[in-house]
């Protein structure tokens, strides 16, 4: 009795995943090349064109890690978090948790936030690229009513904070990057945009993080500006958000 | 208006008038550009054997150590372990 | 005479494309590629002015006997809206279950019961597209011993149930016909009238333990073999729009472009060839 279409269809995905069906193995013709073989062709195949998705998505991951070991890596993605999707660029936001839950990375603690990094620019990348406020879009207003506003983060605007030096890390591992150390020493507060044509991202200082943070949390310009230390110049970090066009043009 | 809400809204103010050239921007890192585009495509993958052969280690246990640029930041794994 | 072989849009080559506005049939792009608004849809808009645009999903999952996702078929939807392209198309083939997607385009067995849901499916995408689709034959590695009809066979009964298109793969045919041990001329039986388009790739010949399997690997030049059958698909069924396909490895625009002549002196020499017989 051969099996039907759902049961195939669930024993073929069993197969891609890993598992040895031979009630699937039974359906397939065999000649000179085994059935087995044959089915091999698509498990490789499910493997290699995600893991290379995963690396199109992760390029910092890989550049650190080498092509081998991120292969490793992603396979063991894979096949624990296959796409619920088909929509490839989409796919890897638990990659970043995953590795940071991973044994083979725990000597390479800063991995998970360069993974963190990498998803963010390629969400930034993803987004679109209207609706972001500019300086004229405030002009009409009185400057009494400025504090007050609430001001959204642009679509793709994300700000990434790590105990290690994302940037440094980032910049060591492009491939026209000077040889030489990189220090780990030190954090790194990123924000991610979104801009015309690519994906960015620039340092905050700490003043700039509190603000960001705090419109992100929907603050008021006021009360998000009240959370940055004494050090910070509203005038600059305001203009350069404007600038960088991180805020979401008003409704 | 207190007199804090009154610095702080003119120096909102003032950031409207900034010219571009003021609102320092920092060094901007260029990351992932057009280029990059397009993960999904429809032909089959060859890399090493295209899992026809019984040799492809398609489930075996994977043993590597990073071989990349980790080995640059000091205080990261090196390759020696 | 102008172009009838496109080529597809690929992201190494769309700020040469975008500068250079070279001649071309048509451009192709992967309708999953384009769903979201990044930078490169952009850049799709731009140059859909100039050129007629073809689009191919990867990820439908038309044979998936769980039916469409909605959601994905609604952003599939909204993309052929904003674009409006010449051709929508996707595979006879199946990609997901259970709310897994596989990435892959998976063999189905040719049964009656594999008829009634890709049928269905097909018909489901016409409705929410409010167009016809076309449905390419795939690559195949492996075939099903439950398989009661050939995939020609199959493939024209799809085509009569749904009233689809049919978008010809020619270096698909010559792939499956090796490794399932088949006679391309088979395909050369389809229902004429229902094909849109043609597609032409590279393959790679792969060694399985001794035996030889052809991979559509979309990694090199067309084939000669392939070349020869797409003279007598041309005889056989006459000019249509034919895409270049080359997604590993891509090579510069000038070769893409090259191998697109290439089919266009083809074509033009079976226009001749039709025209002295007739």
């Amino acid at each position: 009795m051969p099996l039907a279409l759902r049961d195939l269809q669930a024993a073929f995905a069993a197969h891609l995943l890993g598992a040895d069906r031979a009630d699937l193995t039974a359906e397939v013709f065999g000649d000179t090349i085994p059935a087995s073989a044959r089915l091999r062709v698509y498990r490789h195949h499910v493997f290699e064109s995600l893991g290379a998705a995963l690396a199109a998505t992760f390029p910092t991951v890989q550049a650190l890690v080498g092509a081998d070991f991120f292969r490793g890596l992603a396979r063991a993605f894979v096949g624990q978090s296959p796409p619920d999707q088909p929509v490839l660029a989409e796919y890897g936001a638990g990659f970043p948790a995953f590795i940071a839950g991973h044994d083979a990375a725990r000597e390479l603690p800063y991995l998970a936030d360069v993974g963190r990094l990498d998803w963010a620019l390629n969400l930034a990348f993803h987004a679109p690229a209207g609706g972001r406020l500019a300086a004229t879009d405030l002009a009409a207003l009185s400057a009494d009513r400025l504090p007050s506003l609430r001001l959204a983060l642009a679509p793709g605007t994300a700000l990434i904070s790590s105990p290690y030096p994302l940037d440094r890390i980032w910049a060591a591992s492009q491939p026209d990057a000077p040889a030489g150390t990189v220090d780990l020493d030190g954090g790194a507060h990123l924000l991610v945009l979104r801009r015309p044509d690519d994906a960015a991202f620039v340092a905050l200082s700490a003043g700039e993080v509190a603000f960001v943070t705090g419109l992100a949390d929907g603050l008021s310009l006021e009360e998000a500006a009240c959370r940055a230390d004494s050090g910070f110049n509203l005038s600059v970090a305001f203009a350069r958000l404007l600038g960088l066009g991180a805020l979401a043009a008003s409704q | 208006m207190t007199t804090t809400r009154i610095a702080i809204a003119s120096a909102l103010a003032a950031a409207l008038v900034l010219p571009a050239a003021a609102q320092a921007q920092g060094n901007m890192e260029k990351c992932y550009g057009v280029a990059k585009a397009g993960k999904n495509d429809c032909q089959t993958a060859t890399s090493s054997c295209a899992g026809t052969s019984k040799t492809d280690a398609q489930n075996d246990a994977w043993i590597s150590v990073p071989k990349g640029v980790c080995d640059k930041l000091v205080g990261g794994k090196t390759t020696a372990g | 005479m102008d172009p009838v072989a496109g080529i597809g849009l690929r992201a190494p080559h769309l700020a040469e494309i975008a500068r250079e506005r070279p001649a071309t049939g048509f451009l192709e792009i992967h309708a999953e590629n384009h769903l979201a608004g990044s930078p490169a849809l952009q850049a799709v808009e731009r140059l859909r002015a100039d050129y007629a645009l073809s689009i191919h999903a990867v990820g439908l999952s038309l044979g998936s006997v769980d039916g469409l996702d909605e959601a994905h078929l609604a952003r599939v939807a909204a993309l052929v809206r904003r674009l409006e392209p010449a051709l929508v198309s996707d595979h006879l083939s199946w990609s997901s279950f259970g709310g897994r997607y596989f990435n892959d385009l998976l063999p189905l067995p040719y049964t009656e019961e594999a008829l009634g849901v890709v049928v269905r499916n097909v018909q489901r995408l016409q409705e929410r597209l409010g167009r016809q689709v076309s449905i390419e034959n795939p690559s195949c590695y492996l075939g099903y011993a439950q398989s009661a009809l050939s995939e020609p066979e199959f493939l024209a009964e799809v085509v009569s149930r749904s009233g689809c298109g049919l978008l010809l793969d020619v270096n698909n045919i010559a792939v499956t016909a090796h490794n399932l041990r088949l006679d391309a001329r088979d395909w050369l039986g389809l229902p004429g009238e229902a094909i849109t388009q043609y597609h032409l790739a590279g393959h790679a010949v792969n060694d399985a333990d001794g035996e030889t399997i052809l991979i559509d690997d979309h990694g090199s030049r067309v084939s000669d073999g392939v070349w020869t059958l797409f003279a007598d698909v041309v005889q056989r069924f006459g000019r249509r729009p034919t895409l270049i396909e080359w997604d590993t490895d891509v090579p510069q625009l000038a070769m893409l472009l090259d191998e697109a002549a290439r089919a266009d002196r083809l074509i033009a020499a079976e226009d001749r060839n039709a025209a002295r017989a007739a």
